[in-house]
């Protein structure tokens, strides 16, 4: 098909204007890449805007031999995989529980579950009710008040619904328990929509800091990002210098002036942000699916 | 009865350990809504706090209080009036690429910042925009400008806000747009060419009323987020320096409850929030209902 001159000019515009869009998008991550890499004191004296001028791996020595963004990172990966692993369990067996639709109270129990889509005690009752449970300061407070998704249960329970019953009807006529149709139909056919919905709570779990901000104060158990939240208010190195097991790197006599408040805050927000730009390109297609399997209304 | 009960009591039990987490993590907090007319203080029970009545309420003689309600209500607007249409006009430009892999391109990319927290957000605009060799305030100093102190500023804090909320879930929110844009049938855009409409005849009059029911949709679901003005973006670039704009209902309740120990006043200015929260999804669904003839439920 032939463009007119006017449809030319417009797809010009267009594609000038999208670019513009996903250049603000990708540049502030390279310019931060860029001042993470490059020496302290030279990045503050400015015009480091896309290549490290004087390259040092020097800000990642010492973000990552510090001892307590080692932690919190160990405590990231723990309560990303453990959050997930039974935040999806939890809500599959919901979800498959309630898409029998012939089960008597089913009414009932999804109206108990859309209550709580539309209102909720506020964080003052929430808090108290961590409190009363004695999650507050624990690791699990990270866990098991996000475990039920009221959100994904609809989504699972919309696509388990639009499984076939006929294989469902066939396995328990071959005297297979609702546990064992759920493991050996449901799973194996849910599988995009489990990686979807599982890659959606693994990043709110990443990416959380409220709770360790909030619900805990032994700084043993905060997550990265909240140590990010604590980091970036700070007015000091110390925050980041003290306790640092990387001590004969910090000795290295005049290395300490290459460092500045600014070059370690980049490089640790990369070091929360490189997990989730290697994965993103791979996963992205699920994200996606995820979105558009729950937006299907029924 | 019983015996259907018992027919499904492995379906029960499977449901079972959900109901118990939202009868501990959500209804019992809606129980504690009642120590916003108590006297409560963290170590005795919500039970053994005696009733004082609307005493929480003192609040709404406060000025500060109006002010935080001010600035809630000026950056839920703000917000709003920003971010609900800019997806919808970035899905009509990326719906009239022609070249499907650059389209597929800018898709990814536009996605991507909706993947990181608003604490990294917080750096990108500490990064571009801080005092000491910032990116903007370098530019600005090139250009043979007085540096501007953005982070502390009054003026610059709700553009600030906004446009980092713009730039996070602008790309992300045309998903379910682009999807609706994809259900409409191709025979309308041939007729409406042989009718002699041109492309932005097209746009109006086909793509638009097609992206509609999403459109209404949408709407519904952002009204309970619309007071919640997003604590989390706003908590880590409030300073003593923007408070006075920046600080909303809940980094309000946040600071007087949990950092000062005022449990029952916090929880008051709480359960107004919920309830106008509240409304307004029941408001804006009874009003899609109305127009499209169905609303969310």
């Amino acid at each position: 098909m032939k463009l007119s001159a006017s449809d030319r000019i417009s797809q010009l515009l267009i594609i000038v204007l999208l670019l513009l869009l996903c250049v603000s998008v990708i540049y502030p991550f390279m310019y931060m890449l860029a001042i993470s890499l490059n020496e302290g004191s030279d990045a503050a004296k400015g015009g480091v805007y896309l290549l490290p001028r004087q390259f040092t791996l020097y800000n990642y020595e010492v973000v990552l031999g510090n001892s307590v963004i080692q932690h919190a990172y160990l405590i990231t990966i723990a309560r990303t995989i453990i959050g997930t692993a039974i935040g999806l369990f939890i809500t599959l067996l919901a979800a498959f529980g309630l898409s029998y639709r012939m089960m008597p109270l089913r009414g009932a129990i999804l109206g108990y579950v859309l209550i709580t889509m539309l209102f909720n005690g506020g964080l003052i009752p929430f808090y108290i009710q961590l409190y009363d449970l004695s999650l507050v300061n624990t690791f699990w407070v990270y866990i098991l008040p996000s475990a039920f998704s009221a959100w994904n249960m609809f989504v699972m329970m919309k696509f388990i619904q639009g499984i076939p019953e006929a294989l469902v009807e066939s396995a328990e006529m071959d005297g297979a328990t609702p546990f064992r149709v759920l493991y050996s139909v449901i799973v194996p056919l849910s599988k995009p929509m489990l990686a979807a919905i599982g890659l959606f709570t693994g990043v709110m779990h990443w990416n959380d800091w409220f709770a360790g901000a909030f619900f805990v104060s032994d700084q043993n158990l905060i997550p990265v990002q909240t140590f990010l939240q604590q980091l970036l208010s700070a007015q000091d190195i110390s925050t980041v210098l003290g306790s640092n097991n990387n001590v004969e790197a910090l000795a290295r006599g005049t290395a300490m002036a290459k460092v500045t408040l600014m070059s370690i805050k980049m490089a640790t927000v990369m070091v929360s942000a490189i997990p989730i730009l290697c994965v993103y390109p791979f996963l992205q297609r699920y994200f996606v699916k995820g979105v558009l399997i729950g937006s299907v209304k029924g | 009865m019983l015996d259907r009960l018992a027919k499904y009591r492995w379906q029960y039990l499977m449901i079972l350990p959900s109901v118990v987490l939202l009868f501990l993590f959500s209804y019992i907090p809606m129980v504690g809504i009642q120590v916003a007319f108590k006297d409560f203080h963290i170590g005795s029970t919500i039970w053994n706090s005696p009733w004082i009545g609307f005493e929480n309420f003192a609040f709404l003689r406060d000025d500060q209080f109006w002010v935080v309600v001010k600035n809630t209500l000026y950056i839920a607007v703000l917000k709003f009036a920003v971010g609900f249409p800019a997806p919808i006009l970035l899905a009509l430009l990326i719906n009239e690429v022609r070249h499907s892999g650059f389209k597929r391109f800018v898709q990814s990319v536009s996605y991507l910042p909706h993947f990181f927290s608003w604490i990294v957000v917080a750096y990108i605009l500490q990064s571009m925009l801080t005092l000491d060799g910032g990116l903007v305030n370098q530019f600005i100093g090139n250009l043979g400008g007085d540096p501007i102190f953005f982070l502390g500023s009054t003026e610059w804090f709700r553009p600030m806000i906004v446009a980092s909320g713009l730039w996070k879930e602008v790309g992300w929110n045309t998903i379910l747009y682009l999807a609706a844009i994809t259900t409409i049938d191709p025979q309308l855009y041939e007729a409406a060419k042989v009718e002699g409409a041109g492309k932005l005849g097209q746009m109006r009059h086909i793509t638009l009323p097609g992206m509609l029911p999403t459109i209404s949709i949408v709407l519904i679901l952002s009204m309970p987020s619309l007071i919640a003005v997003g604590m989390d973006q706003i908590y880590p670039l409030m300073n003593p320096a923007n408070q006075p704009v920046a600080d909303v209902l809940d980094t309000y309740i946040l600071r007087s409850g949990l950092q000062q120990g005022y449990f029952s006043p916090a929880t008051a200015i709480g359960l107004l929030s919920s309830v106008i929260s509240l409304a307004l999804v029941l408001g804006t669904n009874r009003m899609a209902r109305k127009i499209n003839g169905e609303g969310l439920w």
